[in-house]
Order: C-alpha cells, then structure tokens, then sequence
C-alpha cells in the first residue's frame, strides 16, 4: 500500500488518543488483579460463585431465546411467503428501541399479583389467594432472560436477514438442482452459510446481556454487574468492586475471542444477492403459526410496552413532570451530543491516519480505541473512578502544594468522566461507520487531488471529509442515541443532583414509580427508533 | 527534440521487496511512451514513483530540470507538475463535471478558471454535462471529464494508469485515437500503462517492456516488434511461435530443415530458439513426395485472415525430442483437418534467435 502522510504530530495525537481511551480500563484490571488475596477468597467463599453462576444462566437463556426468536423470525422473512412480508420486514427491528429495563418494569406491573392480568383473572374465577391458582413469576431469572431476549432478538434477526439475503443465489439453485426441496435446501445450505453471521449476533447478544444492569437489578437477580454496583455504592469498596468488574471484563473478553475463533476463515459473501429466490410457500396453518410468532414478537417487543407507555403519559403527566423532563432532557442532550462529537472527532482522525498514514502500524490506534465497545458501563464506570479518581488527588495535591485551594474532584466528579465513559464506550461505533465509510473511498480519490497539485490538507477538506459526510451524521447519530440511552456508567459516575433521562427513569423504576416519568421514557424509545429507521433504509438499499 | 523526463539507476522497495530495479528511462517532450509488461512487472510502481505516491529507495527522477527525487529528498506529489488519470478515473462523486474540472486550478482567478474549464468542456465535446455529476455519465463520458481534469492544470506530464481497460472493447479503438490527437493537439508529454500491447501500437511513439522490475527493451513500437532485443519481450508480446533449434558451426538444425546462420547467432550456445512469424512458414504441397510430414493440426480456428492453425511437431525416432516443437502458430487458406499431418518449412529470411533464458 502506498502512503502519503509521514506527520509526526498526527502520529504522536493518534497514539495518545487510543492511549487515553485505554488507560482506565487497564487502571482497573490492575487494580482488579493487585486486589487483596483475602479480599478476593472472601468473595470467592461468599458471592462470588452464585453471582457468577448468575451471569452465566442468563447469558445462557438470553442468548438461546434471542436465537429462537431471532432466526425463526429471519428464516421466516427471507424464505417464506408469509402475509405482511414487507410490514414484519422492518417492524421486527422495533424492540430494539426498547430498553430491557423499561419492558421488565411494565410486564412487571402487568403480570404481577397486584397487576391488571391476575387482577382479573382472580375476579373472572373467583380466586381469593395466591394459593388457589399458579401464575408464573415474571420477577425471576428465566423472567429477567426472556425481558433481554425480547428487546436483544432483533441483533440476531437484523445480521441473520441479511446473511441470508446476501448468500449467492446460485448456491441455492444448484442445491435445487441437484434435488433439494426450497426446504431442504434452506437448512442444509442456507442456514450453514448464515453460521458466521449469526455467531456474530449471537456475541453481541451475549455481550448486552454480561453488561445489563438495570433488568436485573430490578429482577433482584445478583449478577456479576448488580455485585459490582452495590459493592461500590453500597459497601463503598473500590478494590473489591474492580476485582469483580475485572472478573466481568475476562468474561467479556472471552466471549469475543471465542467469537472471533469460531468464525475465522468462515466468509461467505456473494456478488449475487438472493433477492428473487423461490419462497417456501406456506399453507394456511403455516401462515397461521408464523404470523403469530412474527407478530407476537413485534407486539410484546415493541407495540404492547410502548402503548402501555402512551398510557401512562397520558394519565399522569403533568405540568412539573414536563418540567423535570425538560432539565433531564437537557442534561441528556448536553452529555450525549458531547459524547457524539468527541467519538464521531476521534474515529474520524484515526481513521483517516489508519488510510493516510505512513506508519507501519498505522491501523493500531483506531483497534485499541475500538475495544471499549466490549466493556460494560458498569466496568467502565469502576474503570474511570479507579483512574481519575488517584489522578484527581494528585491534581489537588499540586495544586495546594503551589499555594492555591484544591479544586476538588474536577475529573471524577465532573461531567467529564460520564462523557469519557461515554467515548470510550461508543467509540467502536462511530468507528465502525467511518471507517466503512472510507473504505468506500476509492484509493484511488486519495491520489488525485495531489496529482492536481493540492496538498493533504485540501484534500480532507475538498475530498475526503465531504465525502464522509453521511457515514459523520450516521456516526454522530448512532452514538448520541446510544449514549443518550446508557445508564449504568451515568448512575455510578453522575455529580451530585445530576439526572439523565435514563438515570430519572430507572430511579422512577426502583421506586416502582414509573408513571412519573413515562413521558421521558417515551422519548427515550423515539430516540432509539431513529437509528433503526436509518439501518433499515441502509440495508432497503442493499 | 528537448529531453523532458529523465529517470536514472531508480530503485523502488515496497515492503521490503524489490519492485524496480537501477531503472534508466529518459523521454522527449511531446512523446507518448506506452509500459508493457506482465502483472506485478512494476509498470504502475513505476508510475507511482514518477507521481510521487512511492518513495524510491534511489535514484533520480528529473523533469524539465526540476529534481523530483535524488534518492534522499522527495518533492510531494502536488509540486510536481505531473498530472495523472487513474484507472478508475477518481472522480469526484460529490462534485460536477465543472467542479472536477475546476478542482486543480483552484489558484487560478474566477475568470482564468472559467475560461479554462469552457475550453476544456469544448474540446473534449462535454459542453452539455458541465453539471452534471460524475454517476449520470456514461463510462466514455466520465474518462472525457478525467482527462479534462487532469489536462486543466497544464502539467508538464501525464500518466495515464490502464486508461482504456474499462471501455467497451468496440469503443476502445476510436477512444485510443481521439485521445491521442488530443494528446498531440495539447502537444502533451505522456506516459501510460496497459497490459496490452495492441493499445501501444495504436497510441504509443515509443514503448517500453518491463519484466521483475526491469526495463527489457525501450524503442518504437514498430523497431520492437522487428527487432525485439530478447526472448522475453518476444514472447510477452507474442510476436510469433517458438521453434527449438539446434546450433551447428555454420548453420542450425530443426525439425523444419536446416538454417544458415549468420556469425553472431553462432555464439547462443548449443540450442536456441527461432521466432517464427505465421507469414515466415511455408505449408508444402503434401501431394509430393518429397515433402515428408514433420507436423500435425492441433486446432483450428476460422479467422478473416484464413484458417488458424496450430501444429505440433511429429518427432521421429531419428530426430531429438529436444528439437520438438509446440503450438507453431499458422495462417493458410487451405483447409486441413485435425491431426491431419502435413509438411512445413520455414522461408529464407532473417532469421531472429534467442537463447531461452535471454
């Protein structure tokens, strides 16, 4: 590959900026591992087991639920000829949007003893007690999974759907040739091919669900993430708390591994879209039965919580509630489009030094600043307390040691550790879109304007950047809706009497209070629709 | 004619292997010098080192007297006056035909850059697309705006990559023609690559052939395709069938008869080969018996020069399989049939041998 660009300063920037963005995380698993021994065989002897046994059947249950859901739904789209194709297409997308912890808290109060569905069945079969009749508890484990499940399916539907509308149309038709009914045919050709693919969703399924915090905190199921958040806000204990966000982390960090093992030289990309196939015509039953499990997601993914949602909003929303939505909204919007514009800024110059750089490993930077989308917010969150905390000490330190009044915490105190959390966590995202976005770019575009006699910087302003311009907004957008929607590093690393709209909310939710605020709920849903209406109109163009 | 383009001992590394190696070129101003050679040969490396997109590990490159490169120093690429079309012509998509046009004479004042762009757009018939974006033109239309665009700063060179590799094959000839003239109209010096050498006869004055980096032979193409200097550009560029021979005192042996050398062939060593041109072998009248077959049709194929025929040697017991010969390319009228054995020889001329490993 032939480079233009030899700066040192861009060179020393790019390297410093991956460093910034890994350094806390690194802070924290030292600190993890260089956590007593004591400490950590007490937690062994006490906790740690259950809470890990935890984790590992909710990963478990999520991600087989998520599979179920999320294939058949694929297979079902692409395959078939089933009624309301083209609506299901895109509305499958829409749980999605739905945070996990704001659909457990109102099937909670739909299905719980004091809820409207036992309400009325007491009073239809004349039941007096809980003793009389069996309901399933929805606060459980096997609850909690199917709450994840039900918002996550969509990543497995998504990479699935597309995995097999992408598979070459002609391995289909031969497969046909040589005698394979459309059924046969889709499961001893198409669904392997769609292996590497679902591998992928499948992780990054796995991956939401080790880093959930608010589900099961509500749930009262003790994961490693809920073990972490009460060791620090509870017990007030940092070491133990970053020996368990470390634990949390290798678990992570196993999981990608696993997943990039799994798929290592399994590609299969085709240059003949299977668009036109010859669909599994369905018979009545069929349609019957596959319509019911589409729909069915569609509705308790997405309609029946939202319409529950608008419900509330309009019962109980008021005048103060607008207010305080107001303040909250702001301080969402002031910490997320921050967040956006600092990752969208540090994915574009790292992946514009990963194309035009002549540094031998140019592409470093840009890979290390793209882990942190591995790290749960509650991991990042001990990670930047562990990191900036010390660093906000010895600042004070300094500072008095000059002869002036300490500052106080100005770094882990202050918005700015949210927004870096923020960054270091969403980074991989506004990197993924850029640098997609470049490779789009002919090489070829990066040669002529120096053939025309105008320099680097012409050429980013002239040629690359407008360019980029969509991949920038789609980037921008996709973090600040992200980050507009985190919550675990925003509760743990919040000033004093600072509230995002997802921090009110889930507030709201463990104080089983949620009609207070279904009206910021609502609009964090909306926000979470518009990256979905703009990864549905990309893959439309596919 | 001025000397514009002088390239000397040019080494080029890329991830530390070599590409070009102690390359010598030098070009006059207003010639088009066509770079054949295999893939991977270092025809666009070559381009690139000239563009300043590679660095040479040494060297210089020198145009119009201004020092492009001396080994250590390198001038970036936008000071070097070398304009350049690509391959897949990288234009703009965000701009119009005007604005790729105008991308490079940004310096010049709004009424220069105007006038330039009107004359370019005339010149190159692309009066009615001037607003049009790059994805509404047709593939002849968009290579129309890259050569304006490549034109309007007035580089001193330019270097045109594969430039004719995605037009339609029907169209590629008229293109290669009208380019040329306009070439010639703007009076430009100009270096391009290709892999086909029928591109180099029709647009060329001189060309060069590459191989690993090398320059093999550098002349007109006509000079080349007579007198090609090795058995490697003569067999890149398919100038004719192999025939082994086997090399005596005065003259050499092959299964086509006996040759009379001349004093320097001698000295190729114990076997050579003879480049044989389809118009250099002589199909004998199989009817006298005189004429013994020596080869037999391999393929036919019906071209508007005749029938094509490809033959391979029948090797008697009496004759060494080293001279045996494979695919001797021939054109006639007469109609043979497959594996029908018949009788060749080679006419007198002058004859071009090579040692293989030349």
């Amino acid at each position: 590959m032939i480079a233009l660009n030899n700066s040192k300063t861009w060179k020393l920037s790019s390297y410093l900026i991956a460093l910034v963005l890994m350094v806390p995380v690194l802070v924290m698993l030292v600190g993890g591992v260089n956590a007593s021994t004591q400490l950590f065989s007490h937690l062994w002897q006490t906790v740690l087991p259950s809470y890990l046994e935890n984790t590992l059947l909710l990963a478990f249950w999520v991600v087989l639920l998520a599979l179920i859901f999320g294939v058949f739904s694929a297979a079902i789209i692409t395959q078939t000829n089933i009624v309301f194709k083209k609506q299901l297409r895109w509305l499958l997308l829409l749980p999605l949007a739905m945070p996990a912890y704001l659909v457990a808290y109102l099937y909670t109060d739909l299905f719980d003893y004091a809820g409207p569905v036992q309400r009325s069945l007491r009073a239809w079969f004349d039941w007096q007690s809980p003793s009389d009749y069996w309901f399933f508890d929805i606060r459980t484990l096997p609850g909690a999974a199917l709450m994840l499940a039900l918002v996550l399916f969509p990543y497995i539907y998504m990479l699935t759907r597309g995995a097999f509308e992408q598979q070459d149309q002609n391995l289909t038709r031969a497969s046909r040739l040589l005698g394979l009914t459309a059924k046969q045919s889709f499961f001893k050709v198409a669904l392997p091919l769609a292996r590497p693919a679902i591998a992928v969703a499948a992780s990054l399924v796995l991956m939401e669900t080790l880093a959930d915090f608010a589900t099961v905190q509500y749930f009262s199921v003790n994961t490693l993430t809920t073990a972490i958040y009460d060791t620090w806000l509870g017990y007030g204990d940092l070491g133990a708390a970053n020996a368990l966000a470390s634990v949390l982390m290798l678990l992570v960090l196993f999981v990608v591994l696993a997943e990039q093992k799994s798929r290592a030289g399994l590609r299969h990309q085709s240059a003949r879209p299977n668009l036109n196939r010859e669909l599994i015509q369905l018979s009545f039953g069929q349609q019957v039965i596959a319509s019911i499990f589409c729909w069915a997601l569609v509705i308790f993914g997405f309609l029946l919580p939202l319409t529950l949602l608008i419900v509330m909003a309009i019962e109980y929303s008021d005048v103060a509630q607008l207010s305080v939505l107001m303040s909250t909204g702001v301080n969402s919007l002031k910490i997320s489009v921050v967040a956006a514009t600092v990752a969208v800024l540090i994915a574009l110059s790292l992946g514009l030094y990963q194309r035009l750089h002549s540094d031998k490993y140019r592409q470093l930077p840009q890979q290390i600043s793209g882990f942190g989308y591995a790290v749960p917010g509650t991991v990042l969150a001990m990670a930047m307390l562990s990191t900036l905390g010390p660093l906000d000490h010895w600042l004070n330190g300094v500072v008095e040691a000059l002869g002036f009044t300490a500052p106080g915490l100005i770094l882990s105190g202050s918005l700015f550790a949210i927004i870096l959390a923020l960054v270091v966590r969403f980074s991989a995202i506004a990197n993924g879109t850029i640098v997609s976005g470049i490779k789009q770019i002919p090489q070829s575009l990066d040669y002529a304007p120096a053939s025309l006699g105008v320099n680097l910087k012409g050429s980013l302003t002239k040629v690359h950047l407008p360019i980029l311009t969509p991949a920038i907004f789609v980037a921008w957008l996709l973090v600040f809706v992200e980050a507009m929607k985190e919550l675990p590093a925003v509760l743990l690393l919040r000033p004093f009497n600072f509230e995002t709209l997802s921090s009110q909310i889930y507030q709201l939710i463990s104080d089983e209070m949620l009609e207070q605020g279904a009206l910021g709920a609502i609009l964090i849903v909306l926000f979470g629709l518009l990256p979905i209406v703009l990864l549905n109109k990309s893959k439309e163009k596919v | 004619m001025t000397v514009l383009l002088t390239i000397q001992q040019l080494s080029v590394k890329l991830q530390d292997k070599v590409v070009l190696s102690e390359l010598d070129l030098t070009l006059d101003e207003g010639e088009i010098l066509g770079l054949v050679g295999a893939s991977g040969c270092g025809k666009t490396t070559l381009l690139n080192a000239i563009a300043g997109f590679n660095k040479p590990s040494e060297g210089k490159i020198t145009i119009d007297g201004l020092l492009l490169n001396d080994g250590k120093n390198c001038l970036p690429a936008e000071k070097r006056q070398v304009g350049m079309i690509f391959q897949d012509y990288a234009l703009f998509p965000h701009l119009t035909v005007k604005e790729n046009i105008a991308f490079g004479i940004a310096k010049l004042n709004k009424a220069e850059q105007v006038a330039q762009i009107n004359h370019l757009l005339t010149i190159l018939k692309l009066n009615d697309l001037g607003d049009s974006y790059i994805h509404q033109l047709s593939g002849g239309q968009q290579q129309r705006v890259a050569i304006a665009r490549a034109l309007a700063p007035k580089p001193k060179l330019l270097l045109l990559d594969e430039p004719f590799s995605n037009i339609d094959a029907r169209l590629r000839n008229e293109l290669m023609v009208e380019i040329r003239l306009l070439l010639k109209q703007f009076k430009m010096t100009a270096i391009f690559v290709t892999h086909n050498k029928d591109e180099v006869f029709t647009f060329a004055d001189k060309m060069a052939v590459m191989a690993q980096g090398k320059l093999l032979q550098l002349d007109a193409p006509s000079v080349i395709c007579q007198q090609p200097n090795s058995y490697q550009v003569a067999d890149f560029l398919q100038l004719g069938s192999w025939l082994p021979c086997q090399m005596k005192a005065t003259n050499a042996e092959s299964l086509l008869g006996k040759l009379v050398l001349k004093a320097e062939d001698v000295e190729l060593g114990n076997y050579a080969y003879l480049l044989v041109k389809p118009s250099q072998i002589i199909l004998n009248d199989n009817q006298n018996e005189n004429n013994v077959a020596n080869a037999q049709v391999e393929y036919i194929s019906v071209t508007e020069q005749g029938y094509h025929y490809y033959l391979n040697s029948i090797v008697s017991s009496n004759s060494p399989s080293t001279l045996a010969f494979n695919k001797l390319s021939l054109y006639s009228d007469t109609a043979l049939s497959l594996k029908q054995q018949v009788s060749l020889s080679i006419k007198p001329h002058d004859f071009l041998l090579f040692a293989k490993n030349d």
